[in-house]
């Protein structure tokens, strides 16, 4: 065994270490060993990607002494290392951008707290991407939304415990239904290992008995988990938590750990149920047509919003339609199309919310879009990043989201029958996104008269410019040279099954 | 060559440099310009009628199958004629009656516009110069409509030309189709529609003649697009309207021809639907012309509907397809204008010495001008077709035409139509010379002056009416000289 | 070479921002001089065109943002080129009033560049991503003024052109899915083993992407936004709205008809007569509604929605010759709509007016304005020998040669639409020369027309070059519509 073999468990142990440390510590170390683990993590999580690619095939690390089926295990192919490392890369940069904002928002004394939450969300993100049990992952799907509900909540107004409280209801419920799908595998297959899983409940269904637990079963994992990454209507949870949260935590939530689920449930379809199975089963239809709803409801509540933080809240909403509506085409394409946009979409939202709390800072705090005329002129960075992110979203060449959509659109035409209706809603949804993503950047660009508000220089923020440039550069490298990425998931696709 | 372009070109040019150029001196030299103008461009016309001997000029090619062509045939040495002696008498009488408008310069700038244009219609050789030239008509003749820019006189003016250009664009709707089915667009006797289309296209080509037929029929005032022709016509300064009723007309009445029997050619539409539906919208014009014309008080638009039922005397003539109507047709073409030109100025005498334009004010108006009335009186009955003027003989031929045409109904329907509305254009016409002449008991003579019209004015009246007489009195030679046209259309 | 002209005017703008010029007047020499520059490469890559595809970038597989100068790009891109020195040169002296006028200049040059991308682009995809770019780029021209009537404007310009790009995109996943390359060829790319029996659905995305482009192109329902974005300056609206953006629309569904699906494959099918169908009710429609407006430049956008419905018309004949139709009206309404554009510019510019009442008796006070635009009038409307008979007949007699029954309903059309823009443009010149007495009383009594003279040199020379095109075109259009043939028998 190599060393480097070893490198998705310590990742995720170095982690939940990192958060123990933290808690004892003041406000600046935590931040420290914060930024300082999550470097080492992308060290850690690249160099498996490349030891991955370099032998070509995945492979499955036993934790401790007992092999399956008694043992817990993790499994690393590529496309778990390529989400982990992009999982990184984005937490950094979303926590540098929102530190100043962080500072304001959150008690002195409680900034370290936010260190150890943000550690704990990360390594069970690193979990749920690398575990190949599904007990363990059930374990860090509720560590995950116990973390969630922290970082939602730290920042101390009404508002945020509202949505936390919501939050929590919503995603127990989510979570509840979850266990409960597990615990009918485990009564069907007597298994908890991924692997086995899908050998027994092959064998079940090729033997045609129970087939409605079955079902049943598949059901319930998926709902549970499109509650969780609040599907189209299961949303209701969604902009209140994106929209009052402290931006680092909103940006974290929309573009990690909703995606951390999705990415859950992806696994769980190829690697524990089964693509072909699942592709039988009707779920798959529900999840196409929950996604296209989605799209179309969210979008359209995002254009009704008069509150630029829960407006970009919403377009998650119809955003993670689009992802659903990728996996319920059944193909593989559509499977890839959704997990490139998993990846578009982290990148581009979370630089939505860091652009967005550019251009509020320089409009008295206020969120609202009157207040908003003309913030780009006041802090030009944050103006035009938000344009580039809400171009990316609209579909424009030269930016991830184009690519997302061709991907999507391409995915769609080889499935005859939900051909016309996905590329119709797409086009429809690029529309309503083009509708209040560009309003809100003529709005921004529109000069107001006089100088009621203030005018921030580079200076004043050198970090957050970085942060903001960085994210630019990641949204127009993926859609500039996308190929590199789609080869990487579709060769991650394949090692699934 | 030279002529023909010439003759086409010089007043042309000449208009558009008056109205470019600064204001003259004075009203003489701007006369002097304008007659000189005239002047030349007659003998220029002559020359071109003479010397030319049925060749083809191209000028230049608007694409590569759509040349600018000229040539000069029997039909237009016909109508180039007609236009020019109208348009140098009408001429000479504005010099005098355009005293009391303003602006006389734009007006002869147009006017000499127009003058080029008509030309240039009668000596097209094919559909696309006669299309551009008619459209080129329309726009330059409604300044001549619009002068003395009251609001009505605007509004008539616009009426006139989006008339105008709705017909224009009928017959381009044909022109596109023409061109495709037809061998050539080059004007030739008999049609140049080819067989096999003939064959395979039936229905679609008599479609298109239909549509050309109302299209050049709203310039000649035919049902169901005449309603331009009643407002436009009377607004004009009294030259203007003259011009216009006489000769602009007739530049649809001259596309009508060139249509039925140059490019589709008799022996296609005759005995088809399109010919019949052509005479009765012809016969209802006559009708309802004349009708019109009898219940309208005021002097010139009673002419004008004069007009509308007249040109379908003409129209009638042509859809016959008959030799002796078709001649009477062409006759009629220059009978009318010299009568309906010679009305028009007549009628202008009057409103420029005494400003009086109803019927009825005209009461005892012969005492006043005797000899103006008399011309009025005798161009009357050439119009109403009494011998020995020229209005009798066309209208003569127009009739034996139709008797012998042997097309059932219309062939006694017609001349009986005809008939009831030359009563018609007796009893619009002819009270106002009796009351002018004889004006009754009441009258009061002791008020009335002497306000003959100056040389100027009375003149082109009197060449006019001359000429009508003549036509009715020497026909012979016009006949003859006719009856080469026909022989090869009909 | 093809990159050069598309960013040398990109790289131009930027300076004019970045430069800090001293006089307005050196703003204007280095402005015009780039820009003649960049039209004289254009003209020298066209009379010397290069042969191979150039491939800037690949996108994914075989995806890539790629140029060529085929004859399509040679029309557009050299009617685009020799427009745009004249319309920045008068830009120069409308934009005297206006404020903030570099960064007026900076978008109103890279549009430039944007647009010769759209004409050379060598696949779809290239084409698409310029015409998204165009998009963006002109949105700042539109809101200008940044009244609120431009900046509702300019969102809804937004909005229309950014959804119908999303329709279009759903042509470009079926051609890259159903063809067997991205690349433009005159005949189309379609696979016909990958089509199978799928032609129904291929027809219905075509009219889906038709529409697409067609939001550009403003075809009826989708032609709200051009009216409005009339608010822009006039250099802006008379460019960007008579030739390059909506051109642009006209030019993609050509790609998209001849080059892409290919007018065998969609001639005689329901797609087709879907499209001409559109296309008629919007040429007759647009016209309906100049009539009914007013205000001038209102009522020549209406114009441009018609009459860009003609080039269509042509495009969906899906012949060779409808296509010379089409590319013949492209080019020939383009010059006749900037010169009428910019007549109505320079009455706006000089006397402060933009309604069709308040121009009574104004021909005499500006004779070579209201000369100019009476040229183009009648020019729009039809009248030989004036380019656009030339353009109209082509389009006819294509529409007669092609038999298709549809199609003669659309020469009804044409004419019908000929007659309202009769009415609708020479009306403007009738109370412009021919004002009735109580108006022209009204208008002296008020001395509306005191102080009115022609503009400057620099909005008449465009003005007189305009003009003459139209007269020369008109009287000679052999050579250009012979190209334009050539250009739709694939020669180039």
């Amino acid at each position: 065994m190599e060393l480097v073999q070893n490198f998705p468990a310590v990742s995720i142990l170095l982690c939940l270490f990192a958060g123990i440390i933290s808690s004892g510590l003041k406000k600046k170390a935590a931040r420290w060993i914060n930024t300082a683990l999550i470097l080492a993590e992308i060290v850690l999580n690249a160099c498996t990607l490349g030891y991955l690619l370099e032998t070509g095939e995945s492979y499955v690390y036993v934790m401790g002494k007992f092999p399956a089926p008694w043992g817990n295990e993790i499994r690393a192919g590529v496309l778990e290392a390529l989400t982990a490392l992009f999982f990184c890369v984005i937490m950094l940069l979303s926590l540098e951008g929102g530190r100043k904002k962080l500072a304001d928002e959150v008690e002195e004394g409680k900034t370290y707290l936010y260190y150890v939450l943000a550690d704990l969300l990360l390594s069970s993100l690193l979990a749920l991407v690398y575990t190949n049990d599904l007990f363990t992952a059930y374990v860090f799907v509720e560590i995950n939304t116990i973390a969630a509900c922290g970082l939602i909540m730290i920042r101390q107004n009404g508002r945020t415990i509202e949505a936390a409280a919501r939050y929590m209801i919503m995603s127990l419920l989510g979570s509840g239904l979850l266990l409960m799908g597990i615990c009918m595998l485990y009564d069907l297959t007597g298994h908890l290992l991924m692997s086995n899983i899908k050998e027994q409940v092959e064998i079940l269904y090729a033997s045609g008995e129970y087939k409605i637990p079955l079902l049943v079963t598949i059901a319930l994992i998926s709902v549970g988990l499109s509650i969780k990454s609040a599907l189209f209507p299961f949303h209701a949870w969604l902009p209140d938590a994106y929209g009052y949260s402290t931006v680092s935590s909103a940006a974290i939530l929309s573009s990690l750990v909703s995606k951390g689920y999705i990415f859950l449930l992806i696994k769980i379809i190829y690697r524990v149920i089964g693509f072909p199975i699942f592709y039988n089963s009707r779920i798959i239809d529900m999840l196409f047509i929950f996604g296209l709803m989605g799209m179309v409801f969210g979008s359209l509540s995002a254009i009704k919003e008069n509150d630029v933080r829960r407006m970009i809240a919403f377009s998650s909403v119809a955003q993670i339609g689009y992802i659903y509506m990728g996996i319920g085409m059944g193909t593989q394409a559509g499977m890839s199309a959704s997990i490139f946009h998993v990846l578009s979409h982290a990148a581009t939202k979370s630089l939505l919310f860091i652009a967005a709390i550019g251009l509020t800072d320089v409009s008295d705090g206020s969120r609202k879009f009157r207040h908003l005329t003309g913030a780009a002129y006041r802090n030009k960075w944050a103006g035009a990043a938000f344009t580039v992110g809400a171009l990316s979203m609209v579909g424009v060449p030269l930016f991830s989201g184009f690519i997302s959509k061709l991907l999507f659109a391409q995915a769609a035409v080889q499935n005859e029958i939900k051909m016309l209706p996905a590329l119709i809603v797409l086009g429809i949804s690029t529309i309503l996104n083009a509708i209040y993503f560009m309003k809100t950047v003529i709005r921004i660009y529109t000069p107001v008269g006089g100088n009621r508000y203030d005018t921030v220089t580079f200076k004043d923020m050198k970090s957050y410019v970085a942060m903001l440039i960085c994210f630019i550069a990641l949204n127009v490298i993926l859609g500039v040279s996308s190929q590199p990425v789609t080869d990487l998931i579709e060769q991650g696709l394949a090692m699934f099954s | 060559m030279l002529y023909i372009i010439l003759s086409i070109f010089f007043p042309v040019f000449a208009g558009i440099f008056l109205l470019a150029g600064k204001d003259m001196r004075n009203r003489k030299s701007l006369l002097l310009t304008v007659s000189l103008v005239l002047i030349v461009t007659t003998v220029l016309t002559i020359l071109a009628i003479t010397l030319m001997g049925g060749e083809m000029i191209t000028l230049f090619n608007l694409t590569d199958r759509l040349p600018i062509l000229f040539r000069v045939d029997e039909l237009s040495v016909v109508f180039s004629v007609m236009v020019l002696t109208v348009s140098v008498c009408t001429g000479v009488f504005s010099f005098e009656y355009m005293k009391h408008e303003e602006k006389e310069k734009r007006y002869y700038g147009f006017f000499l516009i127009v003058l080029g244009v008509l030309l240039a219609l009668c000596f097209s050789g094919n559909l696309i110069t006669f299309y551009l030239f008619f459209e080129l008509l329309t726009i330059s003749s409604v300044p001549l409509v619009i002068h003395n820019r009251s609001r009505e006189a605007v509004m008539a003016g616009l009426k006139y030309l989006f008339y105008s250009l709705c017909g224009a664009y009928l017959c381009l709707f044909g022109l596109y189709f023409i061109e495709q089915y037809g061998n050539t667009l080059t004007f030739s006797a008999g049609g140049v529609i080819s067989n096999t289309a003939a064959a395979e296209h039936q229905g679609i080509l008599l479609g298109i003649a239909f549509v050309m037929l109302i299209g050049f029929g709203v310039k000649a005032g035919m049902l169901p697009m005449h309603a331009w022709l009643p407002t436009a016509h009377p607004v004009a300064p009294a030259p203007a309207s003259a011009l216009l009723s006489a000769v602009i007309v007739k530049a649809g009445i001259l596309g009508i021809i060139r249509i039925v029997y140059y490019i589709f050619g008799a022996s296609f539409l005759r005995g088809t639907w399109v010919q019949s539906v052509w005479m009765i919208l012809t016969l209802l014009t006559v009708f309802m012309g004349s009708m019109l014309a009898y219940r309208e008080p005021v002097m010139k638009k009673r002419l004008a509907y004069s007009t509308v039922s007249q040109l379908s005397y003409i129209l009638f003539g042509l859809s016959v397809m008959e030799g002796d109507s078709v001649t009477g047709g062409l006759l009629h073409v220059l009978c009318h204008s010299f009568i309906k030109a010679a009305l028009f100025l007549c009628v202008g005498a009057v409103i420029y010495q005494t400003g009086r334009t109803k019927a009825k004010e005209l009461r005892g108006i012969g005492k006043e001008m005797p000899m103006l009335m008399w011309c009025y009186t005798i161009v009357s009955l050439g119009l109403i077709g009494i011998p020995p003027t020229g209005g009798f003989i066309s209208k003569w031929y127009l009739a034996t035409g139709a008797l012998s045409s042997g097309i059932p109904v219309f062939s006694w329907l017609g001349p009986a139509i005809l008939l009831i509305s030359a009563l018609l254009t007796a009893g619009y016409l002819l009270p106002v010379a009796l009351d002018g002449f004889f004006p009754g008991e009441s009258f009061d003579y002791t008020s009335v002056e002497k306000k003959e019209p100056s040389a100027f004015m009375m003149a082109p009246v009197l060449i006019l009416t001359i000429l009508s007489v003549l036509m009715g009195l020497f026909p012979g030679h016009i006949v003859e000289y006719l009856s080469q046209i026909i022989e090869k259309i009909v | 070479m093809i990159l050069s002209v598309i960013l040398l005017p990109v790289a131009a703008g930027a300076l004019v921002l970045l430069v800090p010029f001293k006089k307005r007047s050196q703003m204007e020499i280095f402005l015009e001089s780039m820009v003649i520059l960049n039209s004289i490469l254009v003209w020298q890559l066209l009379l010397h065109r290069p042969e191979n595809i150039f491939t800037l970038a690949n996108f994914t597989g075989n995806l890539s943002i790629s140029f060529e100068v085929d004859g399509m790009g040679m029309v557009f891109g050299g009617l685009v080129s020799a427009l745009w020195p004249f319309a920045t040169l008068y830009a120069f002296e409308y934009m005297e009033k206006e404020e903030h006028e570099k960064v007026f200049f900076l978008f109103y040059t890279i549009t430039y560049g944007v647009t010769l991308g759209i004409s050379f682009a060598a696949n779809l995809l290239t084409m698409y991503f310029f015409y998204e770019l165009l998009t963006l780029v002109t949105v700042p021209l539109v809101m200008h003024t940044l009244t609120r009537e431009a900046i509702l404007a300019s969102r809804k310009y937004l909005y229309y052109s950014l959804g119908g790009a999303a329709f279009a995109f759903i042509g470009l996943i079926f051609i890259i899915i159903y063809g067997t390359t991205t690349d433009f060829m005159l005949g189309g790319v379609l696979d016909p083993e990958k089509i199978g029996s799928r032609t129904n659905v291929l027809l219905l995305i075509y009219v889906i992407a038709f529409m697409g482009f067609g939001v550009k192109a403003a075809i009826c329902p989708f032609n709200s936004w051009l009216p409005d974005a009339g608010v822009a300056p006039t250099p802006v609206t008379a460019l960007l709205h008579a030739v390059a953006v909506v051109k642009s629309g006209a030019f993609a569904i050509i790609r998209l008809t001849y080059y892409s699906f290919g007018a065998e494959f969609l001639k005689g099918t329901w797609a087709q007569d879907i499209v001409m169908i559109i296309v008629m009710i919007t040429i007759v429609y647009g016209c309906s509604r100049a009539v009914k407006e007013t205000h001038l430049k209102r009522r020549l956008a209406y114009s441009t929605v018609s009459n860009l419905s003609y080039i269509l018309f042509g495009v969906t004949l899906m012949t060779p010759m409808g296509m010379v139709g089409a590319l013949s009206h492209m080019v020939f309404h383009a010059v006749m709509k900037i010169s009428s554009f910019f007549c109505v510019g320079a009455i706006m510019h000089q006397t402060g007016k933009s309604y069709v009442h308040e121009l009574d008796g104004m021909g005499y006070k500006m004779p070579c304005v209201f000369g100019v635009y009476t040229v183009s009038a009648l020019a729009l409307t039809g009248v030989p020998p004036l380019a656009g008979f030339i353009s109209k007949w082509n389009l006819a007699s294509a529409a007669v040669v092609s038999g298709n029954r549809i199609a003669y309903g659309g020469i009804a059309a044409l004419l019908i639409s000929a007659l309202l823009t009769a009415i609708y443009m020479l009306t403007i010149v009738m109370r412009a020369f021919f004002p009735d007495r109580e108006s022209e009383r009204e208008a002296a009594l008020k001395g509306a027309l005191d102080n009115v003279t022609d503009p400057g040199w620099k909005m008449l020379i465009p003005l007189f070059v305009f003009t003459a095109f139209i007269v020369i075109f008109g009287l000679y259009s052999a050579p250009v519509v012979r190209f334009f043939t050539d250009v739709a028998g694939g020669v180039y």
